[in-house]
């Protein structure tokens, strides 16, 4: 579904991303992993096209997305949620959705009708659903908890109805259950949705527990790609990353 | 629009040293002005509107000193530093409240700084026009530069605005002083964590301006009618020239204020009515083609 | 949800036009009937002004390019063309469009405060061209000699209760018109690109071309706003286009409030009221509005109606209610009030 090839950039004489090449198979989850600074975030921009590669190509479904401009990559069914949440404070739950489902099915531009559009009620309400969000549907999104912000952020993403979902470390910044309540949800997500989602994460406890396939990102290059099994017994990453407690196979 | 006029100009040598001369003190003038708002904004992030306002403040004060004392060099000291008071009081009573705030905001409480200055300025000292006159000092006969005329009172300004022009650059690139406000100016965050006090540099940057426009002020006395509401188009003036030059940029406010008093002292000539137009056309382009500035930093 | 229905605001509207229709034959005074019309060339001016800042996000300094705009070339075609009132309007409202496409396109891809100036660069532009502008415009004097005022449709805006109904009936269709734009898919994408253009593009969403159409817009309402300007005083004046019309659109805005719709209306009411009574009272109308201005914006910190709005909502929540209730018709605060 989404196979990258040699993907480098650099900035200014720093190789961020070096010849980065992943294979992510449709319907798969998985988790990037590395070391602050490996370019995890940077390898997500480069996707979506937030940041042009230097070299490389991106396919999606066979087509190379590297070089076009963000919305066109996401019309191409790519979506992407962020690290810190990307949402519209002013706006309710529900209204953002409502919103964000009226761009997604071109209607963001009509004058001459009310909002909310009733052809858009359906898929807004199904996602707030998806997430968890439907008892919350009226609340001011600066009003709604982290956690709860970081759902409406990959809410909004799931509006494009993607093929490729990028999770831009959705854990972040939780305390222990909601972390468990966030990746739950997002297993759910995948297995309901059937999307090729990737995902960055710190927490190893939860990678080993849900992700299908890791790769692991150290200075800009794929240090390694394969099963949690087999990063779990990789020299290089117990040496680079995970230190001996994984190796020995802590579940 | 007089072409005719303005062609017979650039080709006789005297109008141009009196044209020119007459832009540099315009340019010199505003550049006292325009540097004080592109330190403000480079260190602040603010936008003075009421700049305007503390120029006007020195020209009043000059005029009141210089009658009481007859001292134009007592008068102009005075005038600088007086304002240099109100610059502070100003950023500490004032402006300091609304620092977060939406440029709007700042917008606001800067109009109801001026609306109060310029009402009060009439109440104090009358609506009516006033002049200065030239000071003792200067009452000699104009210089003839290839037959041009240049008043004494003229070089004295461009050269002592110069002299100021060249100790503001090398405060700003050699002294400690200039390195810690540079420091804030980039981040202020990080110059606080290293001890700065960032709140008297804030204060220190208001202090400085109010000192610039207050000095061109109270140095404009003589060659202005002094009136209320005359910050308006100095101010304006001077935000045109730092978009020109660049926020933040002293040496883009000097070039970009003597580009203006050129434009102003030689458009007078050629375009007599739409002079101020022409400012604002060459602000449009610069902001169409490079928007920070000659000087200024992309982004 | 939130928002009304657009027969709610259709029947509100309905009856702010028939209380004002009203008005004067309840009250008869020259002095309300001419607060009255001019509080519809403001009124229309400031919500425009709202669209933009409020709605989009674009802090505009300029936008009096427009009530100046609308002022002259209604004024000049009604002089000059010799057209019906109601062409003139639609020539008028057709070249604002014209000049905002072009003032927009060129404008709106600048970042804030460069935007903010480049705004104004255009208004003063505007300003400069009508002075120099003599034998076009009268210069400084302004446009004398007149509006012609050719009955249409059987009004007759010669008449004064006729220009009275005019205006009141293009205050309340121009905010109806800009209230149904601001509850359509297309207002609530501004909000989206207002809270967060990044996630805006992100859903695929053309920014540069919405903050485009909402400046176009919004042009063309201010300029409405001139337009009543010009019949009040039957003419033009280069104030109409000096840099003050915004500042003042800008506090009454600010007075009112940027998040319920009828803020810059009741901004208006409060700043034109203000500006009777203490014009009467005082001749220092400049002192007395500056400290009023320094209350408000160092004080409050944000517009009256804002304020009044979050303490409502602010009460409501502390009720006990779990989730925050959706108050009828206000929006919370955006960036404007200080936040």
């Amino acid at each position: 579904m989404l196979l990258i090839e040699n993907l480098s950039k650099s900035f200014g004489g720093v190789l961020a991303i070096s010849e980065v090449s992943l294979n992510f198979t449709p319907g798969s989850l998985t988790a990037v992993i590395g070391p602050n600074g490996a370019g995890k975030t940077t390898f997500f921009n480069l996707i979506m096209g937030t940041l042009l590669p230097d070299r490389g190509r991106i396919l999606l479904g066979g087509e190379n997305i590297a070089g076009l401009s963000t919305p066109a990559i996401v019309r191409r069914g790519i979506a992407r949620a962020f690290q810190i949440a990307s949402i519209f404070p002013s706006l309710t739950v529900r209204e953002a959705l409502l919103a964000a489902v009226n761009a997604q099915r071109q209607q963001h531009a009509r004058l001459l009708a009310r909002f909310p559009l009733a052809a858009s009620r359906h898929r807004a309400e199904e996602i707030m659903h998806m997430v968890g969000l439907a008892t919350k549907a009226n609340m001011i999104s600066r009003s709604l908890s982290h956690g709860d912000q970081k759902l409406l952020d990959i809410a909004l993403a799931l509006v494009l109805e993607p093929r490729v979902l990028l999770l831009d470390e959705p854990t972040a910044g939780m305390g222990p259950e909601e972390r468990w309540h966030m990746i739950d949800t997002v297993q759910r997500l995948w297995q309901r949705e059937k999307m090729t989602l990737v995902f960055i994460e710190h927490d190893m406890d939860i990678v080993f527990k849900i992700a299908q396939s890791i790769a692991v990102l150290s200075y800009g290059r794929v240090l390694a790609e394969g099963t949690p099994a087999a990063i779990r017994r990789h020299p290089a990453v117990i040496e680079a990353y995970l230190g001996s407690e994984y190796a020995a196979g802590r579940a | 629009m007089d072409l005719p006029a303005l062609a017979n100009c650039v080709t006789s040598l005297s109008c141009i040293v009196t044209q020119s001369t007459s832009g540099l003190i315009i340019g010199m003038l505003l550049f006292l002005v325009a540097a004080g708002v592109s330190l403000i904004f480079g260190v602040l992030k603010i936008i003075n509107f009421a700049h305007g306002s503390f120029y006007m403040l020195g020209a009043y004060l000059v005029l009141t000193v210089y009658g009481l004392s007859d001292s134009f060099l007592l008068a102009v000291i005075t005038a600088a530093l007086g304002v240099a008071v109100f610059g502070l009081l100003f950023e500490r009573l004032i402006i300091s409240r609304v620092y977060g705030s939406q440029v709007l905001m700042q917008l606001l409480v800067c109009y109801g700084v001026i609306l109060i200055l310029d009402d009060l300025v009439k109440i104090i000292w009358g609506p009516e026009f006033k002049s200065l006159g030239m000071p003792a000092a200067f009452r000699k006969p104009p210089y003839l530069v290839g037959g041009g005329v240049v008043p004494v009172y003229y070089l004295f300004l461009i050269v002592l605005t110069l002299l100021i022009a060249l100790a503001l650059g090398l405060a700003i690139t050699r002294t400690r002083f200039g390195k810690i406000v540079r420091a804030v100016a980039i981040n202020p965050g990080m110059a606080s964590a290293l001890g700065i006090n960032t709140g008297y540099v804030y204060a220190g940057v208001f202090m400085l301006g109010g000192l610039l426009a207050g000095l061109a002020g109270a140095l404009a006395a003589p060659v202005r009618s002094i009136v209320s509401g005359m910050g308006l188009s100095v101010v304006v003036e001077s935000f045109i020239v730092t978009v020109i030059g660049g926020m933040g940029s002293v040496a883009g406010a000097l070039v970009g204020s003597l580009l203006i008093g050129l434009v102003r002292s030689f458009g007078t000539i050629g375009f007599p009515l739409f002079t101020e137009g022409l400012m604002f056309l060459l602000m449009a382009v610069v902001l169409v083609l490079k928007p920070s500035g000659l000087f200024g930093r992309e982004g | 949800m939130r928002t009304s229905s657009t027969l709610r605001d259709c029947l509100i509207a309905l009856v702010i036009f028939a209380l004002l229709a009203a008005l004067p034959i309840v009250w008869p005074s020259r002095g309300m009937s001419d607060f009255v019309i001019r509080l519809a060339a403001f009124g229309i001016f400031a919500t425009s002004l709202n669209l933009l800042v409020g709605y989009a996000g674009l802090e505009s300094f300029g936008h009096g390019l427009f009530f100046g705009l609308g002022a002259y070339s209604f004024g000049l075609a009604m002089q000059r063309l010799g057209t019906s009132i109601p062409a003139a309007l639609a020539l008028t409202v057709l070249l604002s469009v014209v000049v905002a496409g072009i003032v927009g396109a060129i404008c709106v891809r600048l970042k804030e405060i460069y935007f903010a100036f480049l705004t104004l660069a255009f208004q003063m532009l505007l300003h400069s061209l009508i002075i120099a502008w003599t034998p076009l415009t009268g210069g400084d004097q302004g446009l004398t000699g007149g509006v012609p005022r050719p009955p249409f449709l059987g009004i007759s805006l010669d008449q004064p209760y006729h220009l009275y109904l005019f205006s009141a009936g293009l205050l309340v269709a121009c905010l109806l018109l800009m209230r149904h734009i601001v509850q359509s898919p297309f207002g609530y994408t501004l909000r989206l690109i207002r809270d967060n253009p990044a996630r805006a593009t992100s859903l695929g969403i053309n920014v540069w071309g919405m903050r485009l159409a909402a400046f176009i817009i919004a042009g063309a309402f201010g300029s409405i706003g001139g337009v009543v300007m010009s019949l009040f005083v039957s003419g033009a004046f280069p104030d109409f286009a000096y840099w003050t019309i915004s500042g003042e659109a800008i506090f009454m805005i600010m007075l009112g409030g940027t998040t319920l719709f009828l803020g810059p209306v009741a901004g208006a009411v409060m700043l034109l009221m203000l500006n009777d009574v203490v014009t009467k009272l005082t001749e220092h109308y400049g002192l007395v509005l500056g400290l009023i201005i320094l209350l408000f914006a160092l004080g409050l910190r944000k517009g009256l109606a804002d304020y009044l709005a979050e303490l409502w909502q602010e009460r409501s929540a502390a009720r006990g209610a779990m989730q925050l209730p959706a108050a009828p018709f206000a929006e919370p605060s955006n960036k404007l009030s200080g936040e």
